[in-house]
């Protein structure tokens, strides 16, 4: 199944047409001309702005509004009682667009104002007076969860979002029988995507039944859907239109339903466009991170490092409200037991509120979280059995054709060769002294089936223009990712034809099929699956029409037809003719990819996805024993994507996901002070720059997926997954201690190799 | 708002005076005025070419206050005379901000480890300034902070135009060191530079000066005292990491470090800053 093993920047580029090959886009960004959605602006249009509770646990006693509405230039003012929202969510409804009586964290949304400028509209916040009267409030999930602790929603009592619990095999037997049982506890705190652009919308509501939304979203149809629900619009009169997107990293899938709302509560109310903004100490205290984590985890082992069972309590904190961290729970909490075999598995869950920033989602779902723990719990019992933590993995990785702990059917799967070549790439076996070596694995879903029992694959259009250039239309979502370039050298391929004849359009919900969008690497797989074909449905009925227009039988040939008689007939000469045949129509191709159903059942068991990647990530760290200042050397990332659509973007999805990878592992993450974020700026919240970043290999085994697109697989979630395990066991090793709290401070570091306390 | 840049140096403290009383104020890079109150009228000083030059004249060494950071830490006159002030300007924010920022802008913003001014402080340099066309006077270094990013320089009303720095000469050196938690646009952990003079091989002037501890960058001078006489063995610089250790006094923050890590930090950067220092004096015979 493997055909090699393509090295980055030597050699074969991708798909045919991949060299050179780039999306019109790219010129428009990298050149400054392209339009986010912050650059947008609507005639008429005002400005709006939120009034936020400055308690981390209140009830509302009343809020004036009449002195802001009497403030000239000011056009709309709202509050939660008038709005006559009904509760809304993503998992579970536990969320209003404003605050009806009660505010639950510094920052939760209670009025809203729309005016003919920022100023105004901001001066018009301060005229608002509310009357708080403060509850106590929780900050730490533990504490939530005792008994006597203040509850935050009346309907989840004991501060209990949602849990679950999976039991697989034997897992109690098994820690009996096991020569080996190691344990520990890993913490990780919150992390934030860190888009450079924050997100912004413009809303235009219509008097009567309509909506009209300008924002960058992952998933825009489903957004669309929620929109219409908690507005009491007709789905189909709600439009959103994604400008270009200044990054997403899975905080767009959803992106911020809240601003949504209101800049259409507001644009209802004021008839005119209405454009909202988050600022960027807004996107950190109020925009929607990954929960923070604390996993308690416990392996067993046979003495030859056979892997016996693994148990695992995980508290995952969901700040005030839920969004989809119900979701990044469950991923968090299971994904990893699929890497390996693992016989037996017995794990609890729990998502907890506490009065702090509320969660959702960022790129990967959590599986990096628990990968962290997984990964570094497998090194401590490699140290302990005295075997190479190289050899321990290859001794229990799983392989293709197997089926997980969980029911994960496992296709195409190249682990233990992405194992043992990130061991090579970084000198695993000639270990410099004075240097920390670290290696991690991972496995990521490509492309859910189970998001939607009922709805698991995707669609697309596809047209060929009176130009003789093909329209390809999707409802999948290009966010910088290359998705659009990925489905052009798709299309490309099925019709013969080059990459730049390709157009793509999408990122409209009134022109495109329905979607779920670009979440759980979806869109080279399914999404591209279905590029092809459409392209495929396409060429057939060009054929067909060729044949027709010639009078004769038709072969093609490099994108065109050649007829039995020797005539060529050129795609331009077949759009004329069909379009004058039907009066104005054009020929089109439909592909529908429906991946086959799910086996999936009540307690989680069976597949759910059409294929998984794979990864393993390798680094060499030095550690300045004095300060603890970490240095990540060398990083070598192997991955197994099937076969690489486009090199260059492939390589460029690694080195973006391994440098928020190594954030993660050194110097991000959200510090609280009673409930208050500490970091709300990039100065404070360290994404890593260009100077903190090592050079990064990128090494692709190239494996034939049976589902992706000519074998092609997801490459966008993965890419991280693995990196903050790896650094953190490359620092366990320099330091010959574990490791269990990430991010990996100098300090952090300086007190594991001193032993020193904080005294404060 | 209106922004002026100023052509002369007198044309500039005209501006000052006709606005009236701290309604106009003279800005140099200003990478750090977005983030405060924005006056009605701001000052450009920083294309003042007599603002610009960096000179060796009767045996001092003459830094314009509008020197970018990138000019200073390109300057191989800095560099020979006064290496901590290079090092500082070479290592501060990032290559935007070190490209706009100036050298006088980085000491009267007054934030309490600004880069260029630990080393400035250091290298024992004297700040000139002028309050109306044609008057002027010198200031010592530590006079020149008010209080947390708060100067002594009123920028509604005098015009910070030159530091005067004693070059570095024979058996002398300096070095600055900087701590951060992130590669470029991190405000330090701890920042240190040092300023030596050997004789026969032994310390015969010190000048060490660390941050953020305080308002203003501080001068930890009983390290320099207990330093004085002593030779170049790992010894002095243990003890000097000892002492300085002992003698800092630090704040912690949430946001940054502990303030028992700052003060394990800002020793470990004292002894190494002291060692680098000694190594160039060496070097400059």
């Amino acid at each position: 199944m493997i055909r090699r093993n393509i090295k980055a920047g030597e050699g074969k580029e991708g798909f045919p047409g991949a060299r050179g090959f780039y999306d019109p886009e790219v010129w428009a960004k990298v050149t400054g001309r392209a339009r986010y959605g912050i650059d947008l602006a609507l005639p008429g249009m005002l400005q709006g702005k939120i009034l936020r509770s400055p308690h981390p646990h209140a009830l509302i006693r009343n809020v004036d509004l009449s002195r802001a509405r009497s403030l000239p230039g000011v056009r709309a003012v709202l509050s939660g009682t008038g709005l006559g929202a009904k509760p809304y969510g993503i998992v579970f409804d536990d969320e209003n667009p404003l605050a009806l009586d009660r505010v639950r964290y510094i920052g939760d949304e209670v009025a809203a104002v729309a005016a003919v400028d920022e100023q105004t509209a901001l001066e018009a916040l301060q005229m608002i007076s509310v009357e708080y009267e403060p509850l106590s409030a929780v900050f730490d999930p533990e504490e939530a969860l005792l008994k006597g602790a203040v509850t935050l929603h009346d309907d989840f009592p004991g501060n209990i979002a949602w849990e679950n619990r999976i039991n697989r095999g034997e897992a109690e037997a098994a820690f009996k029988d096991a020569d080996l049982v190691v344990e520990d506890t890993y913490a990780l705190p919150s992390f934030h995507p860190g888009y450079i652009e924050p997100i912004s919308c413009i809303a235009e509501s219509e008097k009567f039944d309509g909506l009209t939304l300008h924002t960058a979203l992952q998933s825009p149809h489903i957004v669309r859907e929620i929109l219409a629900g908690v507005l009491g619009l007709s789905i189909s009169r709600v439009r959103v239109i994604s400008p270009v997107m200044g990054g997403g990293f899975g905080g767009r899938v959803y992106g911020n339903l809240k601003l949504y709302l209101l800049a259409a509560f507001l644009s209802r109310a004021a008839g005119a466009p209405v454009k909202m903004q988050l600022t960027r100490e807004e996107e950190f205290t109020v925009g929607r991170p990954m929960v923070a984590a604390m996993i308690k985890m416990k392996m067993a082992l046979k003495e030859d490092g056979t892997f016996l069972a693994r148990q695992a309590d995980i508290i995952t904190d969901n700040g005030a409200y839920s969004a989809q961290a119900p979701w990044v729970s469950k991923t968090l909490s299971e994904r990893n037991d699929s890497l390996y075999h693992i016989p037996s598995i017995s794990t609890r869950v729990r998502l907890v509120y506490t009065n702090k920033v509320p969660t959702g989602q960022y790129r990967a779902y959590g599986n990096q979280l628990a990968n962290f723990a997984c990964e570094s719990l497998i090194d401590r019992a490699a140290g302990k059995l005295g075997m190479d933590p190289l050899r321990l993995r290859l001794k229990n990785c799983i392989g293709p054709g197997d089926t997980s702990v969980h029911g994960l059917q496992i296709k195409s799967c190249a682990l233990s060769r992405c194992l043992q070549d990130a061991a090579d790439a970084i000198g695993w076996t000639e270990r410099k002294k004075g240097r920390g070596y670290g290696i991690s694995a991972a496995i990521h879903a490509g492309g859910s089936i189970v998001f939607n029992p009922d709805f698991r694959g995707a669609s697309a259009r596809a047209r060929l223009e009176l130009d003789g250039r093909v329209t390809i239309v999707t409802g999948e979502q290009d966010y910088g990712q290359g998705a659009h370039g990925a489905f052009a050298l798709i299309a490309a391929r099925a019709l013969s034809r080059v990459p730049g004849e390709i157009n793509i359009v999408s990122r409209d919900t009134i022109l495109t099929p329905f979607s779920i969008g670009a979440l759980g690497m979806r869109q080279t797989t399914i999404g591209g699956r279905a590029v092809q074909l459409a392209a495929e449905d396409l060429l057939a009925r060009i054929r067909d029409c060729a044949a027709e227009l010639a009078g004769e039988e038709v072969v093609p040939e490099g994108g065109a037809f050649r007829t039995s008689s020797g005539r060529l007939i050129e795609p331009v000469g077949i759009a004329a003719f069909y379009c004058a045949k039907t009066s104005g129509l054009a020929l089109t191709g439909e592909g529908r990819y429906v991946p086959e159903k799910s086996d999936y059942d009540q307690s989680g068991y069976g597949n759910i996805a059409v294929t998984y990647s794979f990864a393993a990530h390798a680094c060499e760290v030095e550690i300045d024993r004095e300060t603890g200042a970490l240095t990540v050397h060398r990083f070598v990332a192997v991955h197994d994507s099937g076969r690489i659509v486009n090199l260059l973007t492939a390589r460029g999805q690694v080195y973006g996901g391994v440098a928020q990878g190594l954030g993660m592992a050194c110097s991000e993450g959200y510090i609280f002070e009673e409930g208050r974020v500490a970091n709300p700026t990039f100065s404070g919240y360290r994404i890593p720059t260009a100077l903190d970043l090592p050079s990064i290999e990128t090494l692709f085994i190239q494996t034939d997926d049976p589902e992706g697109p000519y074998g092609a697989k997801g490459l966008g979630e993965i890419v991280q997954v693995p990196t903050p395990a790896a650094v953190a066991n490359a620092v366990a090793n320099a330091l010959g201690e574990p490791v269990n709290e990430l991010p990996l401070t100098a300090e952090k570091i300086s007190r594991l190799l001193h032993g020193w306390e904080c005294a404060d | 708002m209106k922004y002026i840049i100023a052509k002369s140096l007198d044309g500039a403290l005209a501006a000052l005076q006709d606005t009236g009383t701290g309604r106009a104020r003279v800005v140099a890079g200003a990478t750090d005025l977005f983030l405060q109150e924005q006056p009605d009228r701001l000052i450009d000083i920083s294309r003042l070419p007599e603002l610009q030059e960096v000179t060796l004249e009767k045996g001092l060494l003459r830094v314009g206050a509008a020197v970018t950071h990138n000019a200073a830490s390109a300057s191989g006159l800095i560099w020979e005379k006064a290496a901590a002030l290079a090092e500082a300007s070479t290592l501060l924010g990032s290559p935007q901000i070190r490209n706009i920022g100036t050298l006088g802008g980085n000491v009267a913003n007054a934030a309490p480890a600004a880069d260029a001014a630990v080393a400035l402080a250091a290298l024992g340099a004297e700040a000139v300034l002028f309050d109306s066309p044609g008057r002027f006077y010198v200031k010592p270094f530590a006079g020149l902070y008010a209080g947390y990013n708060c100067s002594r320089v009123d920028s509604c009303r005098e015009i910070l135009a030159w530091f005067l720095i004693r070059p570095a000469g024979p058996g002398q050196g300096s070095a600055f060191l900087r701590f951060t938690a992130r590669g470029a646009l991190s405000l330090p952990l701890a920042n240190a530079a040092a300023r030596v003079t050997l004789e026969k091989g032994r310390l015969k002037e010190v000048s060490l000066v660390v941050a953020p501890a305080g308002p203003a960058p501080s001068r930890l001078k009983k390290t320099e005292a207990l330093l004085l006489g002593s030779n170049l063995s790992g010894k002095t610089w243990s003890m000097a990491e000892e002492s300085a250790s002992a003698e800092v006094a630090v704040r912690g923050s949430a946001l940054r470090c502990s303030v028992e890590y700052r003060r394990r930090l800002i020793g470990i950067l004292a002894g190494r800053v002291l060692s680098l220092a000694a190594q160039r004096a060496q070097r400059n015979r």
